[in-house]
């Protein structure tokens, strides 16, 4: 009996092209998996961002609109009012990075979340701007070295980091905000079902519904894919605590 | 008997499954994969596999396409 196969949301024959151990390809995956039990693949319309996380379009079997840098909550504002209008209500969902959704679309993202547009965004955290090569981002920790920080993120010259769910899980339009993380098969079996629920709540008319996901780097961080998921559980999971921030109907 | 397939031309010698496999199944084979590096194979010679899955969850690159129980 056959008890695994390809979620029939990924193209067929399609290879991932990202770096070998990168968490995009097993987010990917999990969405895919979510949009088939669902059965939203043929509604859904997913609008992707500038980063790794663009590659999404060429994987998932969905309609995907590119939105330009950090936008991609607003478009996804203007995609779902206006199917709405129609009376041809869609499914939407955003998937961004974290430079993306935290940095350079803070305030598209915050927008949104604060006028609790009915769409589900997902924003993949991997603690620097993996496609440029590394560089500072909004969420790298402290003392992190990266291209631009070499002697690491100190606090006079690059302040704090930002902690996405806890700060999108204080809008008043947000039913759902959870912080998920793909270390090992508890934990993305765990992710699974938190991004199910985010989806679910979209459906159910909900609100804004966030989804954030520690991912590793292993090309920019310069380790291996195995050191990089121990880095997560045993460093980046202690300063970005996971765990279901906001939950409309349990609290 | 439960057993996996492997998609090797997929594969990017991650080395995620054979630390997952509870059973220490996935070997190294002595392919070189795209990365350069070698590609993994399947080795279940005492039929131990347990089709559990957990494998294919954490294949970064559905290089495991099927697992059967």
């Amino acid at each position: 009996m056959q008890v695994y196969s390809v979620p029939k949301s990924i193209k067929e024959n399609s290879t991932f092209t990202f770096c070998p151990g990168c968490d995009h390809g097993v987010a990917i995956k999990l969405v895919a998996e979510v949009l088939d039990e669902l059965n939203l693949r043929e509604n859904a319309i997913a609008i992707a961002s500038s980063g790794c996380s663009v590659l999404l379009y060429d994987f998932l079997d969905v309609d995907c609109i590119e939105a330009p840098h950090g936008r991609a909550c607003a478009v996804a504002t203007g995609v779902k009012r206006a199917h709405r209008a129609l009376k041809n209500d869609k499914f939407v969902f955003t998937y961004q990075g974290d430079g993306d959704f935290a940095s350079i679309g803070l305030a598209e993202s915050m927008h949104s979340a604060l006028r609790g547009e009915n769409i589900t965004a997902i924003c993949i955290n991997n603690t620097n701007y993996g496609m440029t090569g590394g560089q500072l981002g909004p969420t790298t920790v402290m003392g992190q070295v990266t291209a631009t920080s070499p002697l690491g993120r100190n606090r006079q010259y690059h302040g704090f980091p930002i902690k996405t769910a806890e700060h999108i899980a204080l809008c008043e339009g947000v039913s759902f905000c959870s912080r998920v993380a793909l270390y090992n098969v508890k934990n993305i079996i765990n992710a699974k079902a938190q991004i199910k629920k985010a989806f679910e709540y979209q459906q159910q008319g909900l609100g804004f519904s966030f989804v954030e996901i520690l991912s590793t780097c292993p090309t920019n961080w310069k380790l291996s894919p195995s050191e990089a998921h121990k880095k997560i559980e045993e460093e980046i999971s202690k300063i970005y605590p996971l765990g279901i921030f906001k939950d409309i109907k349990n609290d | 008997m439960s057993y996996i397939k492997i998609d090797k031309d997929k594969c990017k010698s991650c080395y995620l499954c054979m630390e997952t496999c509870p059973k220490n199944l996935i070997k190294k084979s002595n392919i070189i994969g795209k990365t350069g590096e070698y590609v993994v194979e399947f080795q279940d010679n005492n039929n131990q596999c347990l089709g559990c899955t957990q494998c294919a969850i954490v294949c970064p690159e559905i290089a495991i396409t099927e697992v059967y129980r």
